[in-house]
């Protein structure tokens, strides 16, 4: 190999990087808030959410934003869970058609409430859940759900760190660095 | 096959480097002008921080005069945005788009362009102080060897850890930075207390066609400073932050509810067990308890001269002369402390003291 | 390029390994210590709850990694699934230098001298393999002293009647109690139970150049952002890498020790940071890999003589695996008890380590850390509900009004019980996993319920308006206390080691972290894994003197 054979393979190189650049141009139309969700799937999570925490006095995991703590976990560290939301989300909509004859976010607040206690318990329609079990998947959402609401704004919930304020929790912390008598 | 002539080819070349070096000019040219729309955000990764933008008080601030050009922000920049575009066809998630430090203080010039007078004023104050006030403080290196906590509140926006800015990490020493260049560089930017993205209307001038209704007109001022909080990589609006809670003794202490000085209990915090006076903690008890931090000390300088006399002036029934008195605020034995000095320390069995002023 | 023949390779920077790395290194040998994991420190994931080693939701911050890492668990069912290492199944340590001993909760117990002597003192009981130490208490007292003051250690155990003898006071004062300190304090002595400051291996005042702890919130799971924490990655590594001896080898995977066919350590086979595998000779392999860690690599390490793993030709590398069954109860009050003063727990009682009126061993109850928001959300009485408004009222009334008291049952060693390697399932590095099977025996379960009542009374005396246990169940044991799987003893048919760590087939190969465990006390182990360290190190430099291991 010549050298020119090395500097020529370097400049198709970046050619292509340049390629690269121009068709990123083009890719700004595709662009979505979400990571992981699709619009719809992201307003059933949200949903679901506010039951889990709903807001009282204090804020709840819809005005936290614990759905984007989900949507931007499920393309991290729980990727492992794409495939249970990409099931259960259906699954679960299909259980609300079932026992009110709606969608989910169609339902009153306490129906709401029954369909997920009825995940929750197990008690749905088997033969559409199948292999899936609506209990765990309840309990993935109710986990992630207080992942997204109590833990670290980092992640994409818990804005503000508005649960530490519900708890009284100081967050930044406030605590002093040592001080020694200097003489 | 029969090779090109030698001479075919030098000309194509030279030929080819010439188009491609106009080719280039003109897309840097029509880059360094157009709008934000077209440049910034043909990366779809920027519309957040875009919007914010477009949403604050700095909306009518170009991005390139803060963060620079295609090409101003040097090799570290393009790298990393040659990073961000592998790992956008890569497949990877979303990275968070933050600025590193060095990108963060060249933007200070730029602040000092349109708020110079505050710009004087920090220069002059404390909050100035660079890393080697800091760092280099043998005094203080002595009794407690340099550790990342000190980052919490001196270069929040330094990316590394304490190994990475001053060597060696213990309380012998001597001390020296990792990189020199360190040393000049102010620990607590404009950025640690502002964020320029937040949101908010652009000043407006003064309509002096009516000059008697400048005042009245006049938007009320906001409460615009934030903390940087090292940890969670973004700016706290100071109403977000926590409000200290403090006692002396068993007594809770009552602190001033004005929001901006949460910023100020960040870094001048006590201890674990808030108790008043301990650790960097000053806030005001005895006679001035319940007072601001801003009530005494001027933004950005921080210093107090003067203000003693915006309540106690010379002119009125209280009959202190604060000129004259004794106010060693910076020494934490003395009684005359103005943090927390109370009437019965000058005050004995409740009576008026008999010394005469002047 | 072929490493360069040295005098020991450590294998694991942690609690163990970083000691001996320290003495063997300052006795003049050189050494390679290895460390699977890299340096870390407090700005990797600072106050993160989600990424700390207690809660580790979205993956452990101080290692190891969900993309290399795996094990097998075999079911009480008799099925087995694969685990990933931020699951509690996983039985998980810190990989990072320093290991565990960077984010630690960091009590500092010495064991009883009661712990090294159970079979004397309760007997042979059935579905156990009890054993005596091979060592006393005596023994050890000189190394747990070292320990001490090597390391930093804060506590006044004058002030606990069951504490066993000192030569020496701890070097640090204790640390004062919280607020819910003070409270169970006062319900304690009038239960006639006698508590005290836990011992720590912390900074009450300024110690070996480093700064006193300014009590934050978040301190076990988590690295100490003023380096107030004592464990080996400030104190004794440094001092190693000091003497130019010592090397630290991170990103280093070890896979296998390199036996001769005489039946000897060569030195260990590894995958670099590059996952390239590399080789490192020796004249001495030292194990201090962790309990699960350490068994694994000597049963990957195959040869003619030992077909079933080094030094595992009677079968009891690896078994034996033990942790902590931790046990407790949770109180409810009516007026605030929490003041944000960290780390939490504080103070303890040993009043039931041992002579528990038919019961065999016991352990010690203390307050717990500080239960972070996350970790709050699931800490519920049996029928209360687990979301919703209700779950969210409690969350908001409770977590600054509720106290937990824990504590750690002196588990019996069980046979059953062990760390195998998995005959299919292979890391990223092709190297069989880990596989762990067998059962807690009946015994932790009924301690475990005698220490829940008592728990639950103290917070009861304390004012506590409602309680509730927490019980541990009978699944395979382990975890961050895991300890028993090379256990030292004079009888080679049923110990890997003597009571110096050496390996009892193979003479320069020695283990110095809690596998060599005959029993883990009712303690939290690392102050006794360093203290053994010491100990395992200090024969090693005197037969070295002797020039036996020379090549």
């Amino acid at each position: 190999m010549t050298v020119n054979d090395i500097s020529r393979r370097r400049f198709i190189g970046q050619t292509a990087a340049g390629l690269g650049v121009v068709s990123l141009l083009g890719c700004s139309a595709h662009f979505s808030h979400w990571r992981f969700f699709t619009e719809e799937e992201a307003k059933l999570v949200e949903a679901i959410t506010g039951q889990i925490i709903p807001a009282d006095d204090d804020p709840g995991a819809i005005e936290a934003g614990v759905v984007f703590y989900i949507d931007k976990q499920l393309v991290g560290p729980l990727a492992a869970y794409q495939a249970d939301y990409r099931r259960g989300l259906p699954l679960l909509q299909h259980t609300c058609r079932k026992m009110f004859g709606k969608t989910f976010l169609e339902l009153k607040w306490e129906e709401q409430t029954t369909v997920l206690k009825a995940l929750e318990s197990g008690n749905v329609d088997q033969q559409e859940w199948g292999e899936q079990s609506p209990q765990r998947f309840f309990s993935l959402l109710r986990d992630h759900t207080m992942q997204g609401f109590y833990g670290s704004p980092r992640h994409g919930g818990n804005r503000n760190y508005i649960s530490y304020k519900m708890l009284d929790l100081d967050m930044p912390y406030i605590i002093g660095q040592n001080r020694y008598r200097q003489s | 096959m029969k090779k090109p002539n030698q001479t075919t080819m030098i000309l194509l070349a030279g030929a080819l480097t010439l188009a491609l070096l106009i080719a280039f000019g003109a897309f840097f040219t029509w880059w360094s002008l157009a709008s934000p729309r077209k440049t910034c955000l043909s990366c779809h990764e920027m519309q957040t921080n875009y919007d914010n933008w477009a949403d604050s008080y700095h909306r009518d601030i170009n991005c390139k005069s803060c963060h620079g050009g295609a090409l101003s922000n040097g090799w570290h920049s393009m790298l990393e945005n040659g990073r961000r575009v592998v790992g956008h066809f890569s497949g990877n998630s979303r990275p968070e788009l933050a600025m590193q430090e060095e990108q963060i203080l060249r933007i200070l010039p730029r602040c000092k362009g349109c708020h110079e007078a505050e710009y004087a004023d920090w220069q002059a104050g404390g909050h100035s102080v660079t890393y080697a006030d800091i760092y280099l403080d043998a005094t203080h290196n002595h009794t407690e060897q340099p550790h990342n906590d000190c980052m919490r509140c001196h270069g929040m926006f330094f990316s590394g850890n304490i190994a990475e800015i001053v060597t060696p990490v213990n309380n012998q020493g001597p001390w020296r930075f990792v990189d020199a260049e360190k040393a000049e560089q102010p620990v607590i930017p404009c950025l640690a207390c502002h964020h320029i993205h937040r949101p908010g209307q652009p000043a407006q001038a003064p309509d002096y066609a009516e000059p008697q209704m400048i005042a009245s007109t006049r938007p009320a001022r906001l409460v615009n400073v934030e903390f940087y909080v090292r940890s969670e990589k973004t700016h706290f609006a100071a109403a977000d932050l926590p409000a200290l809670k403090l006692w002396e003794g068993a007594r809770p202490v009552q602190v001033s509810d004005d929001v901006r000085q949460r910023v100020c209990s960040q870094c001048h915090a006590p201890d674990a067990w808030h108790q008043a006076g301990t650790s960097d903690d000053r806030t005001p008890r005895g006679v001035h308890e319940g007072l601001s931090c801003l009530a005494c000390h001027a933004p950005h300088k921080h210093e107090t001269a003067q203000s003693c006399g915006n309540c106690h002036p010379a002119l009125s029934n209280c009959g202190l002369d604060v000129k004259v008195m004794d106010t060693t605020f910076r020494d934490p034995a003395s009684k005359n402390n103005i943090h927390f000095a109370k009437c019965a320390d000058c005050h004995k069995d409740g009576r008026t003291s008999t010394r005469k002023a002047g | 390029m072929a490493n360069k023949h040295v005098n020991a390779v450590i294998v694991g920077a942690g609690a163990g390994g970083g000691i001996m790395a320290k003495e063997l290194s300052t006795a003049g040998l050189s050494v390679v210590l290895f460390e699977r994991g890299k340096k870390q420190d407090f700005n990797d994931i600072d106050h993160d709850e989600l990424w700390s080693q207690r809660m580790f939701t979205l993956g452990c911050g101080y290692g190891p990694d969900n993309e290399r890492y795996r094990r097998v668990v075999v079911d009480s069912n008799g099925s087995s699934r694969v685990v990933l290492p931020n699951t509690w199944a996983y039985s998980n340590n810190a990989a990072c230098v320093g290991g565990g001993t960077l984010s630690y909760g960091a009590m500092a117990w010495r064991f009883m001298p009661q712990d090294f002597k159970l079979r004397s003192i309760y007997g042979s009981v059935a579905g156990s393999v009890l054993e005596d130490w091979p060592i006393s208490y005596d023994d050890l007292e000189p190394f747990y002293e070292k320990a001490e003051w090597e390391i930093g250690v804060s506590g006044d155990d004058s002030r606990n009647p069951y504490a066993p003898p000192r030569n020496k006071p701890q070097p640090m004062p204790p640390f004062a109690y919280n607020r819910e300190g003070q409270i169970m304090d006062k319900a304690a002595k009038s239960l006639g139970y006698h508590p005290f400051p836990i011992p720590m291996l912390r900074n009450s005042v300024p110690y070996n150049g480093r700064p006193a702890c300014i009590r934050m919130r978040t301190c076990v799971g988590y690295a100490c952002p003023v380096n107030a924490k004592c464990g080996t990655q400030n104190t004794v590594i440094p001092i190693a890498l000091a003497t130019g001896l010592c090397e630290l080898r991170t990103d280093s995977q070890v896979s296998k020790i390199i036996l001769d066919n005489r039946g000897l350590a060569k030195g260990v086979e590894y995958f670099d940071e590059n996952d390239m595998l590399q080789r490192q000779t020796a004249d001495i392999v030292v194990l201090s890999a962790s309990a699960t860690e350490t068994a694994r690599l000597l049963l990957n390490s195959k040869s003619a003589l030992f077909p079933n793993g080094a030094g595992n030709n009677n079968d009891r590398v690896g078994r034996t695996l033990q942790g902590h069954a931790y046990t407790g109860a949770y109180g409810l009050f009516k007026e605030e008890v929490y003041d944000d003063v960290g780390p939490g727990a504080c103070i303890a009682v040993c009043d039931f380590n041992h002579g528990n009126p038919g019961l065999i061993g016991g352990g010690l109850l203390a307050n717990e850390f500080i239960r972070m928001p996350y970790q709050f959300s699931s800490i519920r009485p049996q029928g209360a509900a687990g979301w919703g408004k209700e779950h969210k009222e409690f969350q908001r009334s409770y977590f600054k009004r509720h106290i937990a008291v824990h504590g750690p049952v002196q588990e019996l060693p069980v046979y059953e019980s062990r760390v195998e390697v998995d005959p299919v399932v292979k890391d990223h590095w092709g190297i069989p996993v880990v596989r762990l099977s067998g059962h807690r025996h009946e015994n932790d379960i009924v301690v475990a319920k005698f220490l829940a009542d008592r728990a639950e009374a103290w917070l009861r005396q304390a004012g506590a308006v409602k309680t509730w246990q927490s019980l541990p169940g009978r699944d395979v044991s382990g975890s961050q206390h895991q300890a028993g799987t090379c256990r030292m003893g004079n009888d080679p048919k049923t110990s890997v080691t003597n009571k110096f760590g050496q390996m009892h087939e193979i003479d320069n190969l020695f283990v110095a972290d809690g596998s060599l465990h005959v029993s883990n006390g009712g303690f939290n182990p690392v102050l006794t894994i360093m203290a053994l360290s010491y100990w395992v190190a200090a024969f090693i430099n005197k037969e070295w003197q002797g020039t036996k291991f020379r090549s």
